[in-house]
C-alpha cells in the first residue's frame, strides 16, 4: 500500500518536471524524455568519449582517500582513545574542529596540493578520516572495562584482549563509523572535483554546465549518483555482515 | 447505594479492535450502571479489556455497538468537562513543573493564569506537594508523580474521576498510604470514581462496589456490595470473608485467562 | 585532572605553533605553501577589515538560510511526523535526499538563480534542512503515546495537540538538529561561494588560493573557523538552558 503510494509520488514528480521542463527555457531545465537519449549518448561513449577514464581517476581518488582516512582514523582514534588524559585532551579539541564546516580546509589544500588528483585525495580523506576517529573513541568506550580486567584476570595479554574483548565490543559502532567515512570521503572527492578540477567526474558535469549542455549534465549527474549510492549500498552489505558477526 | 441515581450507564457494549492477526473481541455485551458519589472497581484478569472500558468512558475509545451514557448522555469525545482520567503510568509533561502539569487541563480551557495558578496552588496542599511546586517530573518519586497526575485531574473539577491502576507501579507500603489519602479525597469531594486495580486489598479497602470481569472478552461476571464503613481495616472479620469471595471468583477468570495452567 | 587536561591541550596547541614557525623559519616547508604562524598573523592584520565584512557577508546569508531551515524544517517535521501515511511514504525519500551530496545540484542551482546571494541562501537552506527535517521526524514519531492520550483526554484541539504537546516534547530534538543544520548552513553558503560566489569569505578564501596568497589563505580560515566555533558554543550553551527539564 505504501509502496504504491510512493511509486505513485514518484511518478508525479516525474510528471511535473517532464511538463515543466517542457515548458521551461531548454538551457534552464530538460525534462526526463530528453534526458534518456542524452543518457543513451553517455553511455555510448559518444558525448563524453573519456567517461571511463573520468569515472575511473574518480573511483581511484575515493579509495584512495578512503583507505588513508581508514588507515590515520584507526591509528589516531586509538592513540588517542588508550589513554584517558590524552584522550580527555584532544577528545574536545577534534570536536571543536567537527563544529566547522570541513569546506574551509579546502582552499589551503586546493593552494597546497594544486588542482590535480592529490587537493580531491586530501579533501577526501580529511572528510573520512573524523568519523572513522570519533567512531573508535566512541567504541572504545563502549568496551565494558569489566570485561576486559576478567580477562586480565585470566591471564590474557594485551593482543589477545584486544583482539577478543574490545574489537568484538565495538564492532558495531567502528563499522558504523567506517561507514559514514566512505560516504564523507566520496562526498568529499566530488566537492573536491565540482569546485575545481580538470579531469574526473566533477570536470565532467563541470563542462557540461558551463557549456549549458543541461541535459548532458543531468545525464552525468545521473551516472555519479549511482557511483555514490553503489558504494553506499557496498558498505550497508558489509554493515550488515558485521553486525551478524558481533551478535 | 443503589438508590442513588445513576450518573453512569454501560449498556450491551461489544468492542473488537482489528490486529494484524485478525479481529479481537475485547468486550462482550458489558452492562453496567454507576450511581453518584460511588466508588466503583473493575477487576479481572489482565487483558479482559478494564482500560477499553475506561478508555469508552472517556471518550477515547470508540464502541462497535451498545451505549455508554454520562449524566444521560451518550458519549461521543472526551468531554473534559464531566470527566477527569488518571493514567496507569502517570503521563506527566517532563517539561511541566509540577504546578503547570496540575495546571494543564485548566490551561487547555482557556482559564485565566491566574486563575489557575490558585486552583492548582491550593491542590498541592492536600496533594502533599507544597514545597514541590517548581519541581519538574525526573525530580519526583513514583508516588509523588502519580499524585501529580491525579492532583492535573482533580483540578478540572468533574463530577466523574476515572483511573486506571492508578498505583499499579508502586511499592505495597507507598500503595497503601496512597488509597487512604485517595480515600480522604474522595469522601471530602464527593466525585464518582471509577477505578481500575489488580489488587483485592486495594480494591476491598477501597470501593463502594467491586465489579468482577470474565477473562476475555470481558463481560461483567459479578457485582460485590461492600456495604461497610471507612476507614476498614484488612483484619475485620467481614472483610477476611468478602475476601475469600472474591478471589475465588477472580481466581477462576484468571486461570481461565492463563489457558487453564499455572 | 581538568587542570592537567587543560595545561596539555594549552601545551599542545603552542607546540604545535612553535614547531611550524621554527620550520618555517629554518626554511624545512615552502613559505609559499605554508607560511609561519607569524606571517599569518601579519597577514591577518593587513586584511583584518576587508575578513570581517566577508565574514558578515558570509554570516548575514546564513542566518537567512538557517531560520528558513530551521522553520521549515521543524513544521514539515511535525506535520509529517505526526501523520502516519505521510510519515510512511516520505521517510525512504527523505532519507535519501538528505544523504545524496546536494552538490550534484550546485551547478543548475547557479544555473537558474545566478550569481549572488540567492543561490547561497537557497542552497545553505536546503543543507541545513534535511538534518533538522530527519530529526524532528524521528522524534515526533517517538513522542509518549501517553501525552498525546492524556491531551486529547483533557480536551485538547489539534492546535494545542501541537503547540502544547508535540512541540514541547521535541525540543530536545529540534535543539539537536539546530546545531548540525547550523554547520551544514554555513557549509552551504561556503560551498556557493567558493563556486560561483562574488562575495563572502567562500570567495576570498578561493581568490586568495587561486593567487597563492598562502599567510591571507591562512588567515582567513582561521577566521571563520573561529567563528563556527563561537557560534556552536554559543547554540550549546543555549541548548543547556532551554533543556533543563531532561536532567
Ligand atoms: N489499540 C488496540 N489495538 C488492538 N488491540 C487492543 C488495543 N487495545 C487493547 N487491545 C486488546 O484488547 C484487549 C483488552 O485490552 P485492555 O487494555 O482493555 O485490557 P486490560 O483489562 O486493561 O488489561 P491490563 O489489566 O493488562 O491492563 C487485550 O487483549 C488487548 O490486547
Ligand atoms: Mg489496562
Amino acid at each position: 500500500m505504501t509502496v504504491l503510494v510512493r511509486l505513485a509520488l514518484l511518478a508525479a514528480v516525474l510528471a511535473v518536471w517532464e511538463v515543466a521542463g517542457r515548458a521551461a527555457n531548454p538551457l534552464m531545465a530538460v525534462p526526463p524524455s530528453a534526458v534518456l537519449p542524452a543518457l543513451r549518448e553517455l553511455l555510448l561513449l559518444r558525448s563524453y568519449p573519456d567517461l571511463p577514464a573520468s569515472l575511473l581517476l574518480t573511483l581511484r581518488e575515493i579509495a584512495l582517500a578512503y583507505g588513508l582516512a581508514v588507515a590515520a582514523g584507526l591509528a589516531c582514534g586509538f592513540a588517542l582513545g588508550m589513554n584517558r588524559l590524552v584522550g580527555r585532551a584532544y577528545g574536545p579539541m577534534l570536536a571543536a574542529l567537527y563544529a566547522v564546516p570541513a569546506v574551509v580546509w579546502y582552499p589551503s589544500l586546493m593552494l597546497f596540493f594544486g588542482l590535480d588528483a592529490a587537493s580531491k585525495i586530501a579533501f577526501g580523506f580529511l572528510l573520512g578520516f573524523f568519523p572513522v576517529t570519533l567512531a573508535v573513541l566512541a567504541g572504545i568506550r563502549q568496551v565494558n572495562p569489566q570485561l576486559v580486567t576478567v580477562a586480565r584476570a585470566y591471564g590474557a595479554g594485551p593482543v589477545r584482549v584486544f583482539a577478543s574483548v574490545m574489537v568484538p565490543a565495538m564492532l558495531f559502532t567502528l563499522v558504523g563509523g567506517l561507514r559514514t567515512g566512505l560516504a564523507l570521503s566520496v562526498i568529499g572527492v566530488i566537492v573536491g572535483e565540482i569546485l575545481g578540477s580538470k579531469r574526473g567526474m566533477g570536470a565532467l558535469i563541470n563542462h557540461a554546465y558551463g557549456l549549458l549542455r543541461t541535459a548532458d549534465y543531468v545525464a552525468l549527474v545521473l551516472m555519479t549518483l549511482v557511483l555514490i549510492v553503489g558504494s553506499d549500498a557496498l558498505a550497508s552489505l558489509v554493515e550488515r555482515r558485521a553486525r551478524k558477526w558481533s551478535e | 447505594m443503589t438508590a442513588s441515581p445513576r450518573i453512569i450507564a454501560i449498556e450491551n457494549v461489544t468492542k473488537r479492535y482489528l490486529t494484524s492477526s485478525g479481529p479481537v473481541e475485547a468486550l462482550h455485551e458489558v452492562s453496567l450502571a454507576v450511581g453518584e458519589g460511588e466508588f466503583c472497581t473493575l477487576i479481572g484478569p489482565s487483558g479482559c479489556g478494564k482500560s477499553t472500558l475506561l478508555g469508552m468512558l472517556g471518550g477515547l475509545v470508540p464502541l462497535d455497538s451498545g451505549r455508554v451514557l454520562v449524566d444521560g448522555q451518550p458519549v461521543t469525545g472526551p468531554d473534559p468537562r464531566r470527566v477527569a482520567t488518571v493514567f496507569q503510568d502517570a503521563g506527566l509533561f517532563p517539561w511541566r513543573t509540577t504546578l503547570e502539569n496540575v495546571e494543564f487541563g485548566l490551561e487547555l480551557q482557556g482559564v485565566p493564569a491566574e486563575r489557575r495558578r490558585g486552583v492548582a496552588t491550593e491542590l498541592l496542599g492536600p496533594l502533599g506537594l507544597r514545597g514541590f511546586a517548581g519541581k519538574y517530573p525526573r525530580e519526583l518519586s513514583g508516588g509523588m508523580k502519580q499524585r501529580v497526575a491525579i492532583g492535573r485531574a482533580l483540578a478540572i473539577d468533574t463530577k466523574i474521576l476515572l483511573m486506571d491502576e492508578p498505583f499499579g507501579a508502586l511499592d505495597e507500603q507507598t500503595r497503601l498510604l496512597m488509597g487512604e489519602w485517595l480515600l480522604d479525597i474522595w469522601r471530602r469531594t464527593k466525585k464518582t470514581v471509577i477505578f481500575v486495580t489488580h489488587s483485592l486489598q486495594e480494591a476491598l479497602l477501597l470501593s463502594t462496589r467491586i465489579a468482577v470481569m470474565t477473562a476475555r472478552p470481558g463481560r461483567i461476571k459479578s457485582v460485590l456490595e461492600v456495604g461497610m464503613d471507612y476507614p476498614r481495616l484488612m483484619e475485620s472479620g467481614e472483610l477476611v470473608a468478602l475476601r475469600a469471595k472474591l478471589w475465588s471468583e477472580i481466581r477462576e477468570e484468571s486461570l481461565r485467562a492463563m489457558g487453564g495452567r499455572l | 585532572m581538568t587542570l592537567r587536561v587543560r595545561a596539555l591541550q594549552l601545551a599542545s596547541i603552542l607546540a604545535a605553533l612553535g614547531a611550524w614557525e621554527g620550520a618555517a623559519r629554518a626554511g624545512w616547508v615552502d613559505p609559499l605553501f605554508v607560511p609561519a604562524p607569524t606571517a599569518v598573523a601579519i597577514a591577518f592584520a593587513r586584511i583584518g577589515g576587508a575578513a570581517l565584512a566577508a565574514l558578515a557577508d558570509t554570516l548575514g546569508k546564513t542566518a537567512v538560510a538557517y531560520v528558513l531551515s530551521v522553520v521549515l524544517g521543524v513544521a514539515a517535521g511535525l506535520v509529517v511526523g505526526s501523520v502516519r501515511l505521510l510519515r510512511e511514504v516520505l521517510n525512504p525519500f527523505v532519507i535519501a535526499l538528505y544523504g545524496i551530496p546536494k552538490i550534484l545540484v550546485l551547478p543548475w542551482i547557479v544555473l537558474v538563480l545566478g550569481f549572488g546571494a540567492a543561490p547561497a541562501i537557497f542552497y545553505g537552506t536546503i543543507h541545513g534542512l534535511f538534518p533538522i527535517l530527519v530529526l524532528v521526524m524521528g522524534a515526533v514519531r517517538d513522542v509518549d503515546r501517553t501525552l498525546v492520550t492524556v491531551a486529547r483526554s483533557y480536551g485538547a484541539t489539534t492546535w494545542q495537540l501541537y503547540w502544547k504537546v508535540l512541540l514541547p516534547a521535541i525540543v530536545p530534538s529540534v535543539l539537536a538538529g539546530m546545531r548540525l543544520g547550523l554547520v551544514f548552513c554555513l557549509l552551504g553558503v561556503l560551498v556557493v561561494e567558493m563556486f560561483a560566489g562574488v562575495r563572502g569569505m567562500g570567495y576570498v578564501m578561493s581568490a586568495f588560493a587561486n593567487g597563492f596568497q598562502a599567510p591571507e589563505l591562512f588567515a582567513a580560515t582561521a577566521l571563520v573557523s573561529a567563528a563556527s566555533i563561537a557560534i556552536v558554543l554559543a547554540l550549546d550553551h543555549l541548548n543547556e538552558k532551554l533543556s533543563h527539564w531532561r536532567g
